[in-house]
């Protein structure tokens, strides 16, 4: 695999110097590589945890479980099942998200203190993820199809030459205006420069502990996000993440939303 | 508070079993609750009937979940308790949970007390039929009791199909003499009859069929059993309600379309209730301004009516217009806020319900409920003294 992105990525460098691509197709078709990279995970399961920072240093604790289902259609978005176990007082939460490209979430919300599965709006894809500096968009941020892409050149990044790619995104509800990102050899994206509707810098995500999965994926383990207007922080970490263990495809819609829960 | 015969064979065939199989399988559990102390004040002094103008009471839940047989099964226990002041009849220990489910790749089949949820509305929950509301706790019903039963769910790409087998039927709590809000008189216990010769013993019966289209998430439901709001009658030599189960036959349809931040939202029922057919209909909009203000903050806007074709229903033509305010901070601050009002009349009352997170195990909530200019031939004119203000803390463990 190593290899394989090694020569692709020599064939990529050949074609930027060699034929007159614009910086528009050559910034695509990185994004899009890194992100096919990610894909054939089948499905997975992992542990989530979020550290909140406020500019004082305060720390708060935030616990999920998610699980994920990939889906091979090529113009749709994957399915997750996410948790809530901390703060205490939403443990027993769980949310579904039928996930589409460039079109609202379709998301179901089971309350056990209601007892009830609610099917809610996902129009606010770009709000605070549990009070988090992350948001629903960003866990879906390499998805090349939600954006329009333009190649920068390439930069220096931590002693590695890294692709600078620059994307725009088409979702009409999107938080952000424009994104500026660093992919380095590898596909890996290894920061996002976020800014907001009014175009001016948000929030940095740096993707950092990147470890290959089943000897053919690699996944950032902690996204470490620093907003730039509020000075809050979140570390978001992965762990004991598990691919293609075969999951019931079932468990990802709304009837068994019940079952998952109390 | 295990009250009848049927739920206390569950019981022992559910620990038998539990005991059976722990020793097969490592035991692979779930556990978590809060405790909660609330304290209330009624602010227009002593009740009408002499109640308290002060309450304070202890409220808890404790959930436990044990997944069995590699996940193919399930055990759950989801009981809440109240210890109230005042309130005798909110005194008691409520297993809303208390099953054991199994599941085959299309299968699913549960046997115990359960907690089912139909509809879509946020107010007027026309639908909802399976639990008895506990109107001690809520006076607009929308806390329950576990229900037993056994259940069968069959689900399809085209939707789920759920059949219900209620083979024991659960009175409905109402407060009692020291208890606020409280009706006129008090429901005596001791004097309830039923249109089925079955009694509470009557197996009752119900079907549902629901599914998700696109931006719809539809249902399709008939029930068949003893109703679960009871006929009350003034009785002379008492001076206490007498109730009276009839038999309901209740065929419903709930439908919501998501459209963006646009929620519409439809419950309709038609229900033969004894010897009477009536048909009632709630529905609305909800959209939510997201961001507003440039903040995390989301407003949502919530207008339902209901419709009710019979003149001496609570609920024939009454309207609300609420506003959910979430601040998405770290505290996870809420505010829900709703104005009712009757469209015809001229009564109207506001409720108001906020909350936020202390820290990782505690939540602060304060409820308002105000009554404003009630009719006095309005069935809430019983509780136009009730006005009250409650603070609740809950601590999570």
């Amino acid at each position: 695999m190593k290899i394989y992105s090694f020569l692709f990525i020599l064939i990529l460098t050949f074609n930027f110097s060699s034929f007159a691509e614009t910086d528009e197709e050559i910034g695509l078709k990185i994004a899009k590589e890194a992100y096919e990279s990610t894909r054939g995970y089948i499905d997975s399961t992992s542990e989530q945890l979020m550290i909140l920072i406020d500019p004082k240093g305060n720390e708060v604790i935030r616990e999920i479980s998610g699980k994920n289902l990939e889906n091979m259609d090529p113009n749709d978005g994957d399915k997750s099942l996410i948790f809530f176990n901390k703060p205490k007082d939403v443990e027993g939460t769980v949310m579904l998200s039928h996930t589409h490209v460039n079109d609202d979430d379709d998301q179901w919300l089971y309350l056990p203190a209601l007892g009830r599965v609610k099917r809610i709006s996902s129009s606010n894809k770009s709000g605070a993820f549990m009070g988090s500096e992350i948001s629903f968009e960003d866990f879906s941020g390499l998805d090349y199809r939600k954006y329009d892409w333009k190649y920068l050149g390439e930069e220096n990044y931590e002693g590695e030459l890294c692709y600078k790619l620059e994307s725009y995104p088409k979702y009409e509800n999107s938080g952000y205006t424009k994104r500026i990102g660093l992919t380095d050899e590898l596909l890996r994206a290894r920061k996002i420069e976020y800014y907001d509707r009014k175009g001016d810098l948000l929030k940095t995500i740096y993707f950092e502990d990147h470890k290959l999965y089943n000897d053919t994926i690699w996944f950032a383990d902690t996204f470490r996000v620093v907003n730039h207007q509020n000075d809050n922080s979140t570390i978001y970490k992965w762990e004991n993440r598990q691919l293609n263990i075969g999951l019931n495809k079932k468990d990802f819609e709304k009837s068994s939303l019940m079952r998952l829960a109390d | 508070m295990i009250e009848n015969l049927f739920q206390r064979k569950i019981l022992i065939f559910l620990l038998v079993y539990l005991f059976l199989t722990s020793h097969i399988n490592a035991l692979d559990f779930k556990a978590y609750g809060f405790i909660q102390p609330e304290t209330s004040i009624y602010i227009n002094g002593d009740g009408k009937h002499n109640q308290d103008n002060y309450n304070t009471s202890l409220f808890g839940k404790g959930t436990f979940i044990s997944y069995l047989q590699e996940g193919d099964a399930k055990f759950t226990i989801s009981a809440i308790g109240r210890f109230d002041q005042n309130d005798d009849e909110l005194r008691y220990l409520d297993f809303q949970k208390f099953k054991y489910e199994y599941y085959f790749d299309d299968i699913a089949l549960k046997v115990g007390n359960e907690i089912v949820f139909w509809g879509v509305n946020e107010t007027f929950n026309i639908v909802d039929i399976i639990n008895q509301s506990n109107l001690a706790e809520d006076i607009a019903g929308t806390k329950k009791l576990g229900q037993p039963m056994a259940s069968i769910s069959y689900s399809q790409d085209y939707g789920i199909f759920d059949i219900y087998l209620m083979p024991y039927f659960r009175e409905r709590p109402f407060s009692s003499k020291e208890g606020r809000p409280r009706l006129l008189f008090e429901v005596d216990k001791n004097s309830i009859t039923y249109e089925s010769s079955a009694k509470k013993h009557k197996m009752d019966f119900a079907l549902r069929y629901s599914a998700v289209i696109e931006d719809l998430d539809i249902g399709l439901s008939h029930f068949y059993g003893n109703n679960r709001t009871p006929v009350l009658s003034p009785n002379p030599s008492t001076l206490k309600f007498d109730s009276h189960y009839p038999i309901l036959s209740q065929t419903g349809v709930d439908i919501q379309a998501t459209k963006g931040p646009w929620l519409y939202k439809l419950e309709s029922v038609s229900a033969k209730d004894g010897s009477e057919r009536h048909l009632s209909a709630a529905g609305g909009i909800e959209y939510t301004y997201y961001g507003i203000r440039n903040t995390q903050s989301d407003l949502g806007v919530i207008v339902e009516y209901a419709f009710d074709d019979r003149n001496d229903n609570p609920f024939n033509n009454e309207g609300v217009i609420g506003l959910r305010w979430s601040l998405n901070d770290i505290k996870s601050s809420s505010l829900l806020a709703g104005y009712l009002f009757d469209i015809r009349g001229n009564s109207n009352r506001f409720q108001a319900e906020f909350e936020q997170r202390v820290n990782d195990d505690l939540k602060l909530f304060f409820d308002v409920s105000l009554n404003g200019s009630i009719d006095k031939a309005d069935f809430t004119y019983q509780f136009k003294q009730d006005s009250s203000l409650t603070l609740k803390l809950a601590k999570y463990f």
